[in-house]
């Protein structure tokens, strides 16, 4: 049976409202990921449903009728819900507890038939627990125990499944298996609405994402429209680089810091860090939790660091993937390294394309002013000998060199002292 | 429950039962005038049969199988609605004397023992009254003990204790400005099964029944229940109803015991208990099976409190505070271990 479960300009709360005027359908066949900070009232979406929180103004159907029409039992047999832990203390068999699932399917004064006994079978087959039957549930794993709920969930043979971050207290096997089984679940038809505080999971295994916040869901849609710099930053308070998983081809999201950190109102000095290649990245985070503003030479888009500086919010100069900068990039990068008060360089491997940018310190003339981080040994030169000859130019005119990031502060600290 | 399970739950169904029925026997042919077996037996048959009943055999029928049959029926109310207090409370310490409830019943017994009355009244009066007493503290216990939608195993004891204290203050007040009834009123709030009649066997019974009826229909809820209200509210329990309806139902038969035998404690608690370390927790099997012990320990209870200082007698909810009172103490230390219920 396909069932939408839909909310219509819904206000839902306990005392008060927590989430005002939500609009959200979950459609059959399809998983909607809830993602957003705590307390946003996540939760309080997934209980309008389940019983518990409160509708203020609104509506919230299952299937086209209002959910406060339905009897319990009645909605029983439409959604199930898996929440993040069930009380286990108490000595069930595993395949008592699931059978509890059909207590919505079976009369009164009757016992389980065997229409219950096969959905029972067909959930634990799904969930793989069939080997768990015969075990206590007070003592199994939080592991088995979830896998255990989700098939007492299933065995209700729902039509709308919600979650309610179901997964956060697995390890990382528990957790893809239950996902999946949900996954396969929805692409049979199953509509499941599931809060997630894992960004790539949620991105992984949801159709569409809304973002609940400030009690309200501002942003909806797919996980790659969803999940961008912006949202982070702006619902998130997060500085992240958003990447593609490269086995899955899901939206990918690598925080950074906390957005705060860099909007600190005064600053310990003006730092242009040269690096490429991932070099740099942490350079990046960790001068810019140090209080340094930060800005970076010439970076291609699809270079690590370039990712990184974008998400960080810093200052770099764009150049094209794999080709050479042109003499208007050194420029602007020599411009840069004069006006700051320190630069730092690290050891990367330098090309033509990149090369320009150990040219422009060199022809900027600041020298005494510039840190040279780790080696650049003949492994990193792709230049034929010229990325050496510059470097080794800028520690004979003055540069100091040093071994890491915590050994550069130190040294930034007395560049900038003098 | 699977075809195995079931075929164990009417073994031990059956095995209690034939455990109460000797049990039963014993107790109606042991006392301050012994009598044989064959006499029990014999005073039966000859009832049915219509036939004049020998001195001993009409002491059984008159005096020893109604008092043992009301023991019985004592014990299962109590055993029973111990374990509905202790599902729906999700508390392994619930029982009607620690709650309270006993005490709300014997207030209310108490102040119908007070208004005296005859006849018909005298027999309905106190059982009435007791229901209204019992009712009225498990709720007030219960709206005591919850902060927020959450009840606290302390605080539950707590309320339960303290309620108990103020209604047993008022029992007392009770028996101050009527004097005249004190000594019936005390002899029977220290609990006792003396001077049972068919007659109190026969409301215990109806109350009983009427009682468990409905808690039988619900054993499926109860379990449901042990994961919690809210996780059995999105499984299609309708918890606030079950609740209604159990407490109602315990409460019924909580007053139908005390009405007769007065205060009797841990009866509730122990029997219960005993069942589900030995049955597991599953009610379809549970419930019928604490019907049956709490029967079973409450015959023998009074069959020591006979015997034990014969031709004195003890009441026999010193009996049962004896041998419960450490029981309760071992299952409070091993609850706050964090044990299953």
């Amino acid at each position: 049976m396909s069932v939408s479960l839909r909310y219509t300009g819904a206000s839902l709360g306990y005392d008060a409202p927590v989430v005002s005027d939500v609009s959200l359908e979950v459609r059959p066949g399809e998983v909607l990921g809830l993602i957003g900070p705590n307390g946003a009232g996540k939760t309080t979406l997934v209980r309008a449903v389940s019983g518990g929180a409160r509708l203020f103004s609104g509506a919230v159907t299952v299937g086209d009728r209002p959910v406060g029409d339905y009897s319990r039992i009645e909605l029983a047999r439409l959604v199930a819900v898996l929440p993040q832990t069930t009380p286990s203390t108490f000595a069930f068999t595993a395949l008592q507890f699931v059978e509890m699932g059909r207590h919505a399917h079976v009369s009164r004064f009757g016992d389980l038939r065997a229409a219950d006994h096969a959905a029972v079978g067909h959930a634990m087959e799904l969930t793989g627990t069939m080997g768990l039957s015969g075990r206590r549930v007070d003592e199994l794993s939080g592991g088995d125990l979830q896998r255990l709920t989700l098939a007492q969930a299933l065995a209700q043979e729902p039509s709308v499944l919600l979650l309610d971050e179901p997964t956060s207290h697995l390890d990382l096997n528990h957790r893809l298996q239950v996902l999946d089984v949900v996954r396969t679940l929805a692409d049979g038809g199953l509509a499941v609405l599931a809060v997630f505080h894992d960004l790539d999971m949620a991105a992984r295994y949801s159709d569409r994402l809304a973002v609940v916040s400030d009690g309200g869901l501002p942003v909806q849609g797919t996980p790659a429209e969803v999940l961008t710099r912006e949202t982070l930053h702006d619902l998130f308070g997060v500085a992240a680089v958003i990447g593609t998983d490269p086995v899955t081809g899901s939206v990918q999201v690598l925080p950074i810091m906390r957005s705060q950190v860099r909007e600190r109102a005064v600053t310990r000095g003006r730092v242009l860090v040269i690096s490429g290649s991932g070099s740099g990245a942490a350079m990046m985070r960790r001068l810019t939790l140090e209080g340094f503003e930060v800005s970076c030479g010439a970076l291609s888009t699809l270079d690590t660091d370039g990712a990184v500086a974008s998400a960080l919010g810093l200052e770099l100069r764009e150049i094209e993937p794999f080709v050479a900068m042109t003499a208007d990039d050194t420029t602007a990068v020599t411009a840069k390294a004069v006006s700051v008060d320190a630069v730092v360089i690290l050891a990367t491997p330098f090309g033509p394309d990149n090369l320009g940018n150990l040219r422009a310190i060199v022809g900027a003339g600041v020298a005494d002013r510039t840190v040279l981080v780790g080696a650049l040994t003949p492994e990193l030169d792709f230049s034929r000998g010229e990325a050496a000859e510059l470097w080794n130019s800028l520690v004979l005119t003055g540069a100091r060199e040093c071994a890491d990031a915590r050994d550069t502060v130190r040294v930034l600290e007395e560049v900038l002292g003098r | 429950m699977g075809r195995t399970g079931t075929r164990r739950a009417a073994f031990v169904l059956l095995l209690l039962a034939a455990v109460l029925v000797v049990a039963c026997i014993a107790g109606a042919a042991f006392g301050a005038v012994p009598v044989s077996p064959a006499d029990v037996t014999g005073a039966i048959g000859a009832t049915i049969r219509g036939v004049e009943l020998t001195p001993a055999q009409a002491l059984v029928m008159d005096l020893r199988l109604p008092r043992v049959a009301l023991a019985a029926l004592v014990g299962a109310c109590l055993a029973s609605a111990g374990v509905l207090y202790q599902a729906l409370f999700r508390n392994a310490l619930a029982d009607p004397y620690i709650l309270g409830v006993s005490s709300g019943a014997g207030l209310g017994a108490a102040l119908a023992f007070a208004a005296g009355g005859a006849g018909a009244a005298a027999l309905l009066a106190p059982p009435l009254a007791a229901f209204v007493g019992a009712l009225a503290t498990i709720l007030l216990v219960a709206s005591l003990a919850t902060r927020r939608g959450v009840m606290e195993t302390l605080s539950l004891l707590l309320a339960g204790v303290a309620v108990s204290y103020t209604l047993a203050a008022l029992t007392s007040f009770v028996l101050v400005v009527r004097r005249e009834q004190m000594s019936r009123i005390v002899f029977w709030m220290m609990g006792g099964l003396q001077g049972a009649t068919w007659a109190q066997v026969g409301m215990v019974g109806v109350m009983l029944l009427a009682g468990l009826a409905i808690p039988f229909l619900y054993a499926r809820e109860l379990n449901i229940m042990l994961l919690g209200d809210e996780r059995a509210g999105e499984l299609g329990v309708d918890v606030e109803r079950v609740k209604r309806v159990i407490l109602a139902a315990a409460s019924l038969v909580v007053s139908a015991a005390v009405s007769v035998s007065g205060l009797i404690g841990f009866v509730g608690l122990m029997t219960p208990h005993a069942a589900r370390l030995v049955l597991g927790p599953d009610h379809r099997l549970l419930l019928p099976a604490s019907v049956l012990s709490g029967a079973i320990v409450m015959v023998l209870a009074d069959l020591f409190a006979r015997v034990v200082l014969a031709p004195v007698e003890l009441p026999v909810g010193i009996v049962t505070a004896l041998a419960g009172g450490p029981v309760f103490v071992w299952l409070l230390v091993r609850q706050q271990r964090g044990a299953s219920l």
